[in-house]
């Protein structure tokens, strides 16, 4: 006998008696590649009519729990079938292990399922729920605002402080990096543009409004959406995961009081001021450039600088850095909270958090070019 | 002091020798001698934190920190040679202490996953396999389920379907009772035998819970926490008599300790 056969040839062989089918069991199942399926077998017996199967195991070489798992699933499918079947010289561990194996409950029939209009119906309930939690959120945060200016919200302070640094002195680095690449890449952009035309005096006004009005606050909110909202995001959905939330709840915390609005407050806090450090660090950015590639002295470029780019783009820039931070932290808060409880969904939250944030962010930025457009500011 | 089973040949089974445990240089236990019998189930109790679980888990070599030899069928488990410890370990079922049944996963899958990872079946025949360890461990039909829809006894049921899916030779089960009602405790106890029964396994279960001890355990030790060392050795049913140390009555028959009035009494749950 080969040691492990290929196929299943050497595991069984079926013979007819009349109008019953013999399935002889052979060899060695437990170190057999591949099986015999309940279903082919079930099939290839009842093939010809017959209405009675024999189970014979008396050629096996070894008693495997793997046979009793394919006679056991063989009998439930011939039993569906009609078909009568009994069993013939199995090892006694293999009997007794089926013995063991309980067949399923019988389970109260659900009948089919919902129609399809029931289904749509069922969707867009959902989605306008899941709307209504969004716009409860909102309204929860306009007004716990009030008490958490007061200082009476159930938040602690450590809690604020570490998310303060979390979101704000931690973020630095990688604010520093990106606006001051965005920066130097504006002003070479537009410095060997405005160059042939002999406008490369104007590179001061180019970058200055665009990073201060645009880059800054959009760089810094992307940033903020992948470092901080998703942390948010993950460590609210694995202690939603972990009951902590309910524990929360049960000691009389609400959950939104005390974890939603410090993270509500910090990033609200610190997106604007990121802001202005990152909209300082873009300039700078295009200011070296200037100088490396057009000789813009960084006294004359300054001095343009302050012509040009007058204070509401850094008013429009920093509104737009306040309403980021509080979309980040309510998308990451929302996505945390509902998120299911298992591991997976713990990722699938961050990611949302991510994503949606980034939408949101392009959408508000859109609201606001629409808006001061309209003003004419 | 070693028992060895009458009906096993030494080198049967699962044997332990002078096993000396430590965590950096906290010694946790030391002088470990023991021998699991095929087709027995052989129970480590003991109070909390006196390395129960830690045995367990040198056992089952997620641990190393060890000194001594612990051997499988004659078969040494610290062996240099990776696939052997490997093919060993894969002879080896667990039912870990919180299930860890991987929660993005189905019931099916997750008793699946193993079968399809380390034999050559296909979806069909692994299909038929997985039906029947969950009949086995009475979840038939639950197969499309999440672990987070299953109550704390059927996570149990389902981790041992699970623990059993390559038809292991050895089962290690770490507190299966522990949060259980009394009833469902009970039924999981006797599907523990009955499987250890039908399967020839050799089952080593990590409990403290005393009626679940005296049901299944054909044999077991008592590893104690001020001696860091195991103090009793049998079957509970008569140590809990006979025992030499007071400690060990008085843990198995669920009595405050006298004689050690600076401890709070022994816990029994």
């Amino acid at each position: 006998m080969p040691l492990a056969a290929a196929d299943d040839s050497a595991l069984y062989r079926i013979e007819r008696e009349s109008d019953t089918s013999v399935l002889r069991l052979s060899g060695d199942w437990g170190r057999a590649h591949r099986l015999p399926t309940s279903e082919a077998l079930a099939a290839a017996l009842t093939r010809d009519g017959a209405v009675r199967v024999v189970i014979d195991g008396g050629e096996l070489t070894r008693a495997h729990p793997r046979v009793a798992a394919v006679v056991h699933a063989l009998q439930q499918r011939l039993d569906r079938r009609d078909v009568d079947s009994r069993t013939r010289a199995l090892p006694e561990s293999i009997r007794s292990l089926m013995t063991l194996a309980r067949p399923a409950p019988q389970t109260a029939s659900v009948g089919r399922g919902p129609r399809w209009i029931t289904r749509l119906g069922a969707r867009g309930r959902g989605q306008f729920d899941a709307v209504l939690l969004v716009a409860r959120l909102v309204g929860n945060a306009a007004a716990a605002t009030p008490r958490l200016a007061l200082g009476r919200a159930q938040a602690r302070w450590p809690d604020f402080v570490a998310l303060v640094r979390e979101t704000g002195a931690a973020s630095l680095p990688v604010v520093t990096v990106v606006n001051l690449l965005i920066g130097a890449v504006l002003g070479f952009v537009g410095a060997v543009q405005l160059n042939a035309f002999g406008a490369g005096l104007y590179l001061a006004d180019l970058v200055g409004i665009a990073v201060a009005r645009e880059m800054a606050a959009i760089m810094t909110a992307f940033i903020m959406a992948g470092r901080v909202g998703a942390t948010f995001a993950a460590h609210l959905a694995t202690m939603e995961a972990n009951e902590e939330i309910d524990a929360l709840r049960m000691i009389g915390v609400a959950p939104f009081e005390y974890l939603v609005l410090p993270r509500l407050a910090a990033l609200t806090l610190m997106m604007p001021l990121l802001f202005l450090y990152a909209a300082t660090l873009g300039i700078v950015g295009g200011m070296i450039v200037g100088d490396l590639v057009l000789n813009t002295s960084p006294m004359s470029f300054l001095g343009r600088l302050e012509d040009a780019v007058a204070a509401r783009h850094f008013v429009i820039g920093f509104v737009k850095a306040v309403c980021f931070g509080v979309l980040i932290a309510l998308a990451s808060c929302h996505m945390g909270m509902r998120a299911g409880r298992n591991a997976a969904e713990v990722g699938r939250a961050a990611t949302r958090t991510v994503v949606v944030s980034i939408i949101g962010i392009i959408v508000i930025d859109a609201i606001f070019a629409l808006c001061t457009n309209a003003l004419g500011v | 002091m070693a028992r060895l089973s009458d009906t096993n040949a030494p080198d049967r089974g699962i044997v332990v020798r002078d096993l000396r445990m430590h965590f950096g240089e906290t010694l946790v236990q030391r002088d470990l001698s023991f021998h699991v019998a095929r087709a027995s189930i052989f129970v480590i109790m003991g109070v909390s934190g006196c390395g129960k679980s830690t045995l367990l888990r040198h056992m089952i070599d997620l641990q190393q920190s060890a000194q001594g030899d612990i051997s499988f069928d004659g078969q040494r488990l610290w062996t240099r040679d990776a696939a052997e410890r490997a093919a060993l370990q894969r002879r080896i079922g667990v039912l870990f202490q919180s299930t860890a049944l991987w929660s993005s996963m189905t019931v099916g899958d997750n008793v699946a996953l193993p079968m399809q990872l380390h034999t050559r079946l296909g979806a069909a025949e692994i299909r038929d396999q997985v039906a029947f360890k969950l009949a086995l461990v009475g979840l038939a039909g639950q197969e499309s389920r999440m672990p987070s829809e299953l109550s704390g006894g059927m996570k149990k049921r389902a981790g041992i379907a699970r623990a059993i899916a390559l038809d292991p030779d050895y089962l290690f089960l770490d507190e299966p009772s522990a949060g259980l009602d009394p009833m469902t405790s009970q039924r999981l106890d006797t599907l523990i035998m009955r499987l250890r029964d039908a399967l020839s396994l050799s089952v080593v279960a990590v409990t403290h819970e005393l009626p679940s001890i005296f049901t299944i355990a054909d044999d077991s030790i008592y590893l104690d926490d001020e001696q860091r060392t195991a103090i009793a050795h049998g079957d509970p049913r008569e140590l809990v008599e006979r025992a030499e140390h007071a400690r060990v009555r008085a843990f198995l028959n669920r009595e405050p300790l006298a004689e050690r009035d600076d401890e709070e009494p022994i816990h029994g749950n």
